[in-house]
């Protein structure tokens, strides 16, 4: 053949690692940018017609202000978060899967499918955030955190207990295929008991002791708090509680992933 | 040099563990040496091919290799169905850490599988030949010290295979092939040893006139 085409040579373990990065990111983003008729589109189209929507049935149920915030804002906020995590989750659980014929190259391991497509919707979703809250400044709403930080730091907390659970999930599904059943309708319950679209200071105080078990709840409350000054917070609302979550999905994600690579491989 | 100790291998099917596919394979395949693998259907010479491969992992055994080994190129797998054929070329110069000249791989690649405009469309749309095209044409673009090659021989049609023949030609003096396939021409042409994979159990054969006499003998008993 052709000699000076190059040789495969042996490489270090974290170029390997960073090769196959850069190239299953290329791989996702392009597939997901080109999915149907002008994929790229409705992965923006949707949240702004999800809030739209909510806006509509809410708008006819009370009034738009909810104790002075606006209730376009409260939801896109809560609706970006909530998304952060089970986009993260589902879409990582379904990573292994969706890449089954890339494993035919060794270089390929599973946990890189999913740390991949996560960094990716992490991304798109920022991405449709900063459009989002733009769109409403030309409305003249006041979409200016007065806490960046901590908003910062909620959303990238729902976004690593995403990524954790995802990774879980993407074992789970694996080893154990009628997990995937199970997944469908807890996630349902799950969009009502997160705060998506009240605040739990609405409910009555013994339905709030239930949310708060809900690290969702935590995160979601606690972006809200950064954007809308003199926010109510319901007592118990903590940002160690959604990171006590987060990190320990995140590292019993990778345990599992380290645990059972071999068996995530084979067939 | 590649080596296989105490392997052994079965699939899990949605019924629990499945039947033992291997059971002991115990090989040594030195360096520069071309082998065939022969067996009935259902014998474990894919399974063994892609343990080699470092694609699947053993139920039990270790499997070691000193060597850079190809991915088994064979006719399934190894594509993602949404993607251009360019696309797809590109993804495995990347993960091949092949970025430096990727250009000139593209080209090479494009020119060897004849694909024409058919490069740029869906890997879905391929007919199973142009898949077989297009796998053969990214795999000749890098240099590895062993090719797996899983019943690749017979891919496209009469033109193509003439020039994937002189291709594999030319490899032979430099590399190691560990083919799979049912075409005894073929193997005659390619091996020197050969593997016969018969109960899960694994006997080499220096020459591989003697693995297909034994297993042609075998079938006639």
């Amino acid at each position: 053949m052709s000699p000076e085409l190059g040789a495969a040579m042996p490489r270090s373990p974290l170029t390997v690692t960073v090769s196959v990065w850069r190239a299953l990111f290329l791989r996702e983003a392009l597939a997901r940018m080109s999915a149907g008729r002008a994929g790229w589109l409705w992965l923006l189209l949707e949240p702004v017609a999800h809030v739209a929507f909510l806006m509509v049935i809410f708008s006819t149920l009370r009034q738009r202000d909810l104790a002075g915030v606006d209730f376009a804002l409260f939801l896109a906020l809560g609706l970006i978060g909530y998304k952060l995590f089970t986009t993260t989750a589902r879409r990582g659980a379904a990573a292994l899967a969706a890449n089954r014929g890339l494993m035919a190259y060794r270089q390929v391991q599973p946990v890189d499918t999913v740390l991949v497509r996560v960094a990716l919707e992490g991304m798109i979703l920022v991405f449709v955030a900063a459009l989002l809250l733009s769109g409403a400044m030309l409305f003249g709403l006041d979409v200016l955190p007065h806490d960046p930080i901590q908003a910062m730091l909620a959303y990238l907390l729902l976004w690593i207990f995403g990524t954790g659970v995802g990774l879980v999930l993407c074992v789970g599904v694996t080893l154990i295929p009628e997990i995937e059943r199970v997944i469908g309708f807890v996630f349902i319950p799950l969009y009502f008991a997160s705060g998506v679209f009240y605040s739990p200071a609405m409910m009555p105080p013994l339905v709030q002791e239930y949310l708060l078990y809900n690290p969702l709840v935590h995160g979601l409350e606690l972006v809200r708090g950064a954007f809308f000054a003199g926010y109510h917070l319901v007592n118990g609302i903590s940002l160690t509680y959604l990171a006590a979550w987060a990190l320990s999905a995140a590292l019993l994600g990778l345990g599992l992933h380290r645990r059972y690579a071999r068996e995530l491989a084979a067939r | 040099m590649i080596e296989l100790k105490d392997v052994h291998k079965r699939y899990r099917t949605k019924r629990g563990p499945g039947h033992w596919v291997l059971r002991g394979i115990n090989l040594r395949i030195p360096s520069k040496r071309s082998v065939g693998l022969i067996g009935a259907n259902g014998a474990g010479k894919s399974t063994l091919l892609r343990l080699i491969g470092g694609i699947d992992v053993p139920t039990q055994g270790r499997v070691e290799r000193d060597c850079t080994v190809s991915w088994p190129l064979g006719l399934v797998g190894g594509l993602q169905s949404s993607l251009s054929g360019r696309q797809n070329a590109k993804f495995v110069c990347r993960i091949n850490g092949g970025d430096e000249d990727i250009e000139r791989k593209l080209a090479f690649i494009a020119e060897f599988a004849e694909l024409g405009e058919a490069f740029d469309d869906p890997v879905s749309i391929y007919s199973s030949g142009m898949q077989g095209r297009l796998k053969f044409a990214i795999s000749m673009a890098f240099r590895f010290d062993v090719y797996l090659v899983d019943e690749l021989m017979s891919v496209g049609d009469a033109g193509f295979r003439i020039k994937a023949k002189a291709a594999f030609q030319r490899l032979a003096g430099s590399s190691t092939l560990i083919m799979v396939s049912h075409g005894e021409r073929v193997l005659r042409e390619f091996c020197e040893s050969g593997i016969w994979l018969r109960n899960g159990q694994a006997q080499w054969f220096e020459r591989i006139d003697d693995a297909l006499k034994a297993y042609k003998e075998s079938i006639a008993a």
